[in-house]
């Protein structure tokens, strides 16, 4: 005994390149929707990983104006307006703070980089609490230095790489031209680090002779601080600049949101016209069998068995689509991923698109919802069928 | 015009006029007439006689314009009162079976489910014991696993009566069954509705071209231009 | 505040472009093929390494030629070396290859112009990081390879460091800086191996 399912399966299979190509279509559609709503899920995840692996949550920073400090930087020389040293005594007076670490960052012209000479950045840190706030870190070879005043480096892996420096060699500091000792490699940690050379804080200001100066210090607040009250304390502070991760975070949201809302209309678009092509599809196969379904209802379909019969041929086409395209779009994130870099003026380190299994199901139910809508049309348009309508349609005969 | 005591199926000046523009056709011009059960009718006539406008009209396919129609002391259609597409289709699984000159077999489904096609819409017992032995009756119990396209115009034609047959209706009706058959197909089909009428006491209404089918058949009734000749 | 923020995004986005993917390219090739092959019409551009052009095998060879293990981190057999192949018109004249090579201090790459045959027609540091730095790049120093191959380096040991035949004329320009002479050399010679065992040069 046949059932409605069965009926609306075996009859897909009877046109099978019609059906093969409509499914093609959503499967297309799908591959889009996914990838996007992976990329709103990895852009997230991976700009939030990035910023998390800061390491603190509020950055104090001299303040300036940070455009040409920027700039100034990036062309060499110690372009930073510098803080005080004691401004650390102040912040970490505040019980609502955990952990406190001042950084001293130092660009250095070296004339012996490439043909004209380059700039090497530097940073410098204190070993007792600069560690410890970014504790993912992960050495290759060796480990941070340990005196405050030691002429030794750690380097990040790509810095490393360049230099050709594994621990126990030498380095030079440009300039300056003293002899420092390689104590630690990083493994990648696909973050800024990976190009930064770090130097005990004092032997960086000692060197560059910037004694009793800092360019920010990275604040740990207590894990029950209200973050707004505390940063609203800090920016009573005379000549600091307070920098929220978490606002850096919002507004490089912001700075994609407008990509991101342009590149889901697109995604609607492409749904919508595989939906098209659905309607079209199941709407041609009903009229194609528009005696037989008359036929059916001489037999004692009812207009709700015809409904579902056509619904159901739909709800295949847009499932074993939907599926197919979530499939398709997993196997070629890493496609993608590269894609979308080519694109973006800042792309996170850590994978852009982020594709799990309740994503999938998530766009296959989209899928599948519009699916159903586009085949109420046609499923209408079958159920309404009178028997002699069927019949007469082929009879000349009245 | 035949007249009993609780006919089957009972029409009193039916009329079923087709408007074209500005010309009304009548195509059924008030017709009356009884069918008891066990009756066997053959409605023959020159084509436009309107033969098969009158058999859609009594196995309640179409509905009259003007008149009445009574099925199994149902009102069926009567100047103040017709019955909806949902009470239709209720009365027509129950108490008709329909065979057409195109057969009109789902070709993705085996012979076995399109017998047992009807089922897919309400639910009876015994279905598949029923569809053997409709196969078996009807000579076709061989070809139950195969598809309509493996099997002649005959046994085509013998499935889609079994169809007809497997809710166990009380009238078989048939729009030129032998119609796409060859002679001798047709008098196979011709032998079965006899059987069918003879022994399991099936009412029969078929409209038909062929002599042979319509003199095997119980009761001869002409049409002419919509009337009873 | 917002200013704030864009210096952070600044940072963020500057340290990533400070170091780029490590090989070793021409930083300018347009300038720098122009500059060691004055009369070249165009380059063509070739990535090639060790384990691509014989794996294992080939690594075994080159370290039994050059007298000397690949080690560190960083001398593997999955370096990607860039060949730059000189043209005037449809001719190839020459070839520019440059290795890494470690220094003292930092990395040292040293790049070779030769021509057809293999013999030296330019060296120049690209990198080279040392107090003595500036003699190293001189022209002088510079000057001493033109005209030598992969013949006259053959019996040379970077071990040892020893000039014999017609590498005696080689000078180090800096006593402090005999590590970077060394490494120099041997620089020199693993550059014209990998050329004559990536089949550019005889």
């Amino acid at each position: 005994m046949p059932s409605l399912f069965g009926i609306a399966w075996k009859n897909l299979r009877r046109k099978r390149l019609r059906s093969l190509l409509t499914i093609v279509g959503i499967a297309l559609s799908t591959w889009v929707l996914v990838s996007l709503l992976g990329f709103n899920q990895g852009y997230e995840n991976s700009l939030n990983k990035d910023i998390d692996n800061l390491g603190f949550q509020v950055l104090l920073t001299a303040k300036g104006c940070p455009y040409e400090a920027a700039t100034l930087m990036l062309k060499g020389g110690t372009g930073l307006k510098y803080m005080s040293e004691s401004i650390i005594d102040s912040v970490i007076a505040n019980p609502q703070v955990e952990k406190v670490t001042p950084m001293l960052m130092h660009a250095v012209f070296d004339p012996n980089k490439g043909e004209s000479g380059g700039i090497t950045a530097f940073l410098g840190i204190d070993p007792t609490t600069y560690p410890a706030m970014k504790s993912y870190l992960v050495f290759q070879q060796g480990q941070w230095f340990d005196q405050p005043e030691a002429l030794e480096a750690v380097f990040g892996y790509e810095a490393a790489e360049l230099e050709q420096r594994e621990v126990g060699d030498l380095y030079l500091l440009p300039e300056a031209e003293v002899e420092i000792k390689v104590v630690g490699v990083l493994k990648r940690s696909g973050t800024q680090d990976d190009g930064t050379i770090f130097l005990p804080i004092k032997t960086l200001q000692k060197v560059y002779d910037v004694e009793g100066k800092i360019t920010s210090v990275g604040i740990k607040v207590q894990k029950e601080t209200d973050l707004t009250a505390y940063e609203d304390e800090l920016y009573k502070m005379q000549d600091v600049q307070v920098v929220s991760m978490a606002q850096v975070k919002q507004t490089i949201s912001n700075l994609v949101a407008t990509a991101r809302v342009m590149v889901m209309s697109i995604a609607l678009i492409a749904i919508l016209i595989a939906m098209v092509g659905v309607m079209n599809t199941v709407l041609m196969s009903v009229l194609e069998r528009w005696q037989e379904i008359g036929i059916m209802k001489s037999m004692g379909a009812m207009t709700s068995h015809i409904f579902k019969l056509i619904w159901f041929e739909t709800i295949l086409l847009t499932f074993v689509g939907g599926v197919i395209g979530s499939i398709m779009s997993w196997i070629l994130a890493s496609v993608t991923d590269t894609l979308i870099r080519s694109v973006l003026p800042y792309s996170p380190t850590s994978s852009l698109v982020q594709i799990d299994i309740l994503l999938a199901l998530k766009a296959i139910g989209i899928i599948m919802g519009i699916g159903i809508i586009s085949g109420i049309y046609p499923a209408f348009k079958a159920a309404k069928i009178r028997p002699i309508e069927a019949i007469r349609s082929t009879d000349g005969e009245i | 015009m035949t007249k009993s005591t609780n006919p089957l199926i009972s029409v009193a000046d039916l009329k079923k006029i087709y408007v074209r523009g500005s010309e009304h056709i009548h195509a059924v011009y008030g017709i009356s007439l009884d069918i008891s059960k066990g009756d066997y009718i053959a409605f023959v006539g020159p084509s436009g006689s309107g033969k098969t406008t009158l058999l859609h009209l009594l196995g309640c396919l179409d509905n009259p314009t003007e008149g009445s129609l009574t099925v199994n002391g149902q009102n069926v259609f009567s100047n103040d009162r017709s019955m909806n597409e949902r009470e239709l289709t209720k009365l027509r699984r129950e108490l008709f079976g329909y065979v057409f000159q195109k057969f009109y077999l789902i070709p993705t489904l085996t012979v076995r489910e399109n017998i047992t096609l009807p089922f897919a819409f309400y639910q009876k017992n015994e279905a598949e014991q029923t569809a053997d032995r409709l196969a078996d009756l009807l000579g076709i119990s061989h070809r139950l696993d195969h598809l309509p396209k493996e099997l002649s115009g005959g046994e085509m034609q013998r499935v889609a009566i079994a169809r007809a047959l497997i809710n166990k209706p009380q009238i078989l009706l048939a729009d030129e069954p032998t119609g796409n058959l060859d002679s001798k197909r047709s008098a196979e089909i011709a032998e079965i509705f006899h059987k069918l009428n003879q022994d399991e006491g099936l009412t029969i209404i078929l409209v038909t071209h062929n002599h042979a089918l319509a003199e095997s058949a119980g009761k001869m009734v002409e049409l002419r231009d919509g009337r009873l000749v | 505040m917002k200013r704030g923020m864009l210096l952070m995004i600044l940072l963020l986005m500057a340290i990533h472009g400070l170091y780029a993917a490590v090989g070793c390219d021409l930083n300018d090739p347009d300038r720098d093929v122009k500059r060691l092959f004055p009369a070249s019409t165009g380059y063509k551009t070739h990535y090639v390494s060790i384990q691509q052009k014989g794996g294992k095998a080939l690594l075994a060879k080159v370290e039994q030629r050059l007298g000397d293990k690949f080690t560190g981190l960083y001398e593997t057999m999955d370096v990607p070396y860039t060949v730059y192949e000189i043209y005037k018109g449809k001719e190839v004249i020459g070839y520019i290859h440059g290795v890494n090579q470690k220094g003292q201090y930092g990395g040292i790459q040293v790049f070779l112009a030769l021509n057809k045959q293999g013999v030296i027609q330019a060296f120049y540091y690209q990198k080279m990081t040392n107090q003595a730095a500036k003699s190293f790049r001189s022209s002088e120093f510079a000057r001493q390879f033109v005209g030598l191959s992969g013949q006259d380096f053959a019996s040379y040991d970077p071990k040892a460091g020893k000039l014999e035949g017609s590498l005696i004329k080689i000078k180090n320009p800096s006593v402090k800086a005999e590590a970077d002479f060394k490494a120099t050399l041997r620089g020199v010679k693993k550059n014209l191996i990998l050329m004559q065992e990536f089949g550019y040069i005889k």
